[in-house]
């Protein structure tokens, strides 16, 4: 537990030098993630040794305490945190010249990543209500380092983001009025057996404004402008880890705090809202004719299968269903970091926002455009990916029951679409006939970092044995 | 573990590695990447010769490795896997020298070969794959190594042609996945084996068990062009030579045909086939696929895309003589996987020489060219009569089997069907040859000096010669211990306990 805490503060304390060492931000914050990466390494070998382990802040007792729990589950997602962040990190220090914002860009991150590490980790609703509310301002901040043009993307993403944090504050303070306990162990153990209206009223609050912060459709059209707008490296941490964190506490809520009846006319709705967000985001990311907002139309097609997941979950009791949503989003998480940092580096060089700047990418810069053709194949499912591998346990217990073909019937026409996306972009990038000049030489380094989180999603299926192994499948 | 269980690794990684360092290597290192192919090349016959003598002598080649919950990776070298490992092979070496001979001093080569050696990695693990998940996996590879080829022009054209067949295989590999999940759903991933893995499940699951194989054919369709998806593979002529001799005679279309066998013999079996009446339905289909693709061969004036209609056509012929199950049927099917591929590519290569060499590209163009072009010309022929099955070529072998199993199987109407392609098969190819062979030369639309010693570039001219001797090689030593036919005959027998 002591490593996962440290995994916790590291970046707190690099935030905090950072910031009063300027000169050296990149390379105190790049040495925090570093090392966090290396605590979270060790504190998953030591929940996969000893089994899940918790700590009261404070030493008070239980009920009182504010707990932290370390779980197989929530040490991965820790591990996937600091993963990504040291990835991106890396990138960012290679193409640091380039970024006027540079300085403020490290403590941010930094923060980011304290934030959302501390999410995982925490177990009552309140402590998630301040993670969530500081992951979301950082959030904001970061978008605003692409200077004027990002002003009014980011306005709104704020007053959403607070709108959001408002509903969610208020379903637990309807909570906390009722039961008095935040915790959510001590909730699941009073709450399922005394629902009323208002129980039930706050878990839709508390829903509707993780929806919002999490852009699940319908909630989601705050995303595209934020994520195309903001620098690449900040794209990539908020399409890749910001909105995991809500969706993680959507799942919580509603697998432990709601009865079996509620739960069911939830995941009903789940389901709906999820085909929507893979068919519509699907749609959407097709159309677009800027290559940045089609990978960020593609994180809201993308959240449509964990919304699937969820629903399909929450109706059934095979556990399956529960892995496939924690590998769509690791796998999501990897291929994104690749697809947008990917893309941004192109942008630099090629120049334009337009998806035809790609022409002949593929001769001109063929280590990003082949990272953005493999980060996209893992969104698409492609063997051996960690895409292919989420949806072949979602795939597997869909097919025995006559009722859920429906879904199946949803998740084709889903990955039809996604192709079709992604390979818009490659097919464009081997031509040969128009190719776009470069403007700038590209740099190599970038490009590789780019295409290291897209091998590492690739290489995901052959690992599939201790996934199921650590988180119960 | 031993040798025996990594060797069937080392195939797949033996053009796979050499295919990773050429996208390093830097424009103008043409030895090096030459020396690279080459070798890569010469390393996998070897091993694969290897293992041929031992599967021949009863050798079991094994690798196994976790990969999905219960699906584990899985190559294995059995006698019909090398058949097509063979296969793929040899062609890959013919079509290597060619590509180098084809390519010389255009830019891009590097990448050209590194996909170029993906391709064939990601075929012959397709080939040795050992359960459904795995050739689910080099299936899916397979469709990603080759896009860039058949693009590798860049030209709108081209462009154009890549999105087509990706619009068509990427659907199909979802249905497959689809398909392979069902199954996998209903009876787990075993290992192919000779008979299928799915009878027990027979009385209980038999509407799944239908819907699973219409998911796999369909899938499986879209490469191996049956007929309402074919419709990518003519497009895809707009690619470079060598390429669409990959694609039609070493990977892609074999691919979906070998699909369709393992699919029918070894994941459904014989006995579960007839029970769930799934026979005819694939009968009507590939003979309805013969008629069309032959029927649309005759109205094509671009050689190539009359010789890509002529594989619709004949690649069918495989997946009838599979559909049929007979035994007799099945060497039929099974060695005409082999000889198609060394006909077809004999004719796409040298179709490749008239375009490089003349600039010829309309069948009519194609006048008098036998006298300029002797040796391509030549092998031309013998790949034409090959395809209309005339003796002693290897075409006449394949149909004579294929309609002693028809009649065998209880299908007499496929014999007219046979004989009816044959007929077209006449009549798309005869005029070249009247043309090539018989009339007058004309003016040659764009004439290139590629050679002062012989027609063309050495490295054009020898891959034909050599594929083109093969035909009648084939044709003429069918009744000996190393031919094609001989080895069909040790998988049907392995396959059905099955004794001449």
């Amino acid at each position: 537990m002591n490593y996962a805490l440290a995994a916790v503060l590291l970046p707190l304390l690099a935030a905090l030098l950072a910031l009063g060492w300027r000169r050296y931000a990149a390379w105190v914050s790049w040495g925090g993630t570093i090392l966090s990466l290396l605590c979270a390494i060790v504190a998953l070998q030591q929940v996969l040794s000893d089994g899940p382990q918790q700590m009261l802040l404070g030493n008070w007792p239980t009920g009182l305490a504010i707990r932290w729990q370390l779980s197989e589950l929530t040490a991965l997602l820790l591990l996937l945190t600091t993963v990504i962040h040291s990835l991106v990190a890396s990138y960012s220090l290679t193409s640091l010249r380039r970024l006027q914002v540079a300085a403020d860009f490290w403590p941010l991150s930094s923060l980011l990543q304290m934030s959302l590490s501390a999410l995982w980790l925490s177990t009552d609703l309140f402590n998630w209500y301040v993670t969530l509310e500081l992951l979301g301002l950082v959030a904001v901040a970061m978008v605003t380092l692409s200077g004027n043009k990002s002003v009014a993307a980011a306005l709104r993403y704020l007053l959403l983001s607070l709108a959001g944090s408002l509903c969610y504050l208020l379903g637990v303070a309807l909570l906390y009025g009722q039961f008095g306990v935040l915790d959510v162990a001590e909730l699941a153990t009073r709450m399922p057996a005394s629902e009323s209206h208002m129980t039930t009223f706050a878990l839709v609050l508390m829903t509707a404004g993780l929806m919002l912060k999490g852009a699940l459709w319908p909630l989601h059209l705050w995303l595209p402008a934020a994520h195309a707008v903001a620098p690449a490296p900040v794209s990539a941490l908020l399409s890749a880890l910001v909105v995991k964190g809500p969706l993680f506490i959507l799942w919580m809520l509603w697998s432990q705090l709601a009865t079996v009846e509620l739960s069911h006319a939830a995941a009903g709705f789940f389901l709906f809202a999820g085909s929507m967000a893979l068919l519509t985001g699907g749609w959407s990311a097709l159309r677009t004719p800027y290559a940045k907002v089609m990978v960020a139309y593609s994180t809201v097609a993308q959240l449509g299968y964990a919304l699937l997941a969820i629903g399909l979950a929450l109706r059934s009791a095979d556990p399956a269903f529960q892995l496939a949503l924690w590998l769509f989003i690791i796998a999501h998480a990897l291929a994104k970091t690749s697809a947008f940092l990917a893309v941004g580096e192109m942008q630099h060089s090629l120049g334009g926002k337009r998806v035809q700047m790609l022409k002949g990418a593929s001769q001109t810069m063929p280590v990003a455009m082949f990272a953005l053709a493999v980060a996209g194949g893992s969104l698409i499912g492609l063997p051996p990916s960690g895409g292919f591998l989420a949806k072949w346990q979602l795939l597997l217990p869909l097919w025995p029951e006559w009722q859920l073909w429906l879904w199946l019937l949803v998740i084709f026409l889903g990955t039809l679409l996604s192709a079709a996306y992604v390979f818009r972009l490659v097919v464009l990038a081997f031509d040969r006939a128009d190719p776009v000049k470069p403007d700038f030489a590209p740099q190599l380094l970038p490009q590789w970092l780019a295409l290291v989180p897209a091998l590492l999603v690739w290489g995901l299926a052959f690992g599939s044995h201790s996934f199921v192994h650590w988180l119960g499948g | 573990m031993d040798f025996n269980s990594w060797l069937p690794l080392l195939i797949v990684l033996s053009s796979l590695i050499p295919g990773l360092l050429i996208f390093t290597l830097a424009e103008h290192r043409t030895l090096l990447r030459t020396c690279l192919n080459l070798s890569g090349v010469v390393i996998k016959l070897l091993l694969v010769v290897w293992m041929w003598l031992g599967v021949k002598a009863g050798e079991d080649y094994f690798f196994q490795l976790p990969f999905l919950p219960g699906g584990p990776f899985i190559l294995h070298g059995d006698a019909l896997s090398l058949q097509f490992v063979m296969l793929s092979s040899v062609l890959w070496l013919a079509t290597t020298v060619y590509a180098i001979g084809y390519l010389e001093n255009s830019p891009l080569r590097s990448r050209f070969f590194g996909y170029f050696s993906l391709c064939v990695s990601a075929t012959v693990g397709l080939a040795l794959s050992g359960n459904l998940v795995t050739f689910v996996l080099f299936y899916e590879l397979l469709t990603l190594a080759t896009f860039p080829l058949v693009v590798h022009r860049g030209t709108p054209q081209s462009l154009r042609a890549g999105r087509r067949y990706l619009a068509y295989t990427i659907s199909g590999g979802v249905l497959l996945l689809m398909g392979a999940a069902l199954l996998h759903s209903v009876a787990g991933s075993p290992v192919f084996m000779p008979g299928g893995y799915l009878s027990a499940q027979l009385d209980t699951q038999s509407m799944a068990l239908i819907v699973a194989f219409v998911l796999l054919i369909a899938g499986l369709g879209v490469k191996a062009a049956l007929l309402p998806l074919h419709g990518w593979l003519p497009e895809a002529m707009v690619a470079p030579a060598p390429v669409s001799a990959l694609l039609h005679a070493v990977a892609v279309v074999k691919a979906g045909a070998f699909g369709i066998v393992r699919v029918v013999y070894d994941v459904f079996g014989v006995e579960v086939m007839q029970q769930l009446d799934l026979t005819w339905p694939l009968v009507v289909l590939a003979s309805s696929t013969i008629l069309y693709g032959s029927w649309r061969a005759l109205q094509q004036q671009d050689i190539k895309r009359r010789l890509a209609y002529s594989t619709v056509s004949q690649v069918s012929y495989v997946t009838l003589g599979v559909a049929m199950l007979g035994p007799v049927a099945a060497i039929g099917g099974l060695v005409h996987l082999v000889h198609q591929g060394v006909m077809k590519i004999t004719l796409f290569f040298c179709a490749g020489n008239y375009a490089e060499t003349l600039g010829i590209h309309k069948v009519h163009e194609l006048n008098g060219v036998g006298r300029r072009m002797p040796l391509s010309s030549v092998a031309f022929s013998l790949g034409a009569l090959g395809m209309i099955g005339i003796p002693p070529t290897a075409g006449m072998v394949s149909k004579w089997y294929l309609s002693m199993g028809a009649l065998e199987a209880g299908f007499p109407w496929v014999l007219g069907v046979l004989l009816m392609s044959s007929a077209l098969n006449a009549a798309y190819f005869l005029p070249l040859l009247y043309r090539i062979w018989c009339l007058p030369a004309a003016e040659w639309p764009e004439e290139r000096r590629l050679s002062d010693r012989f027609e063309t570039h050495w490295m054009l001219l020898l891959p034909p010669v050599l594929t083109g001797a093969l035909i009648v090689l084939m044709g003429v030593l069918a009744g000996t211990d190393i031919s094609p036919l001989s080895w069909t005959e040790l998988i049907v027998e392995r396959e059905f306990g099955y004794v001449e």
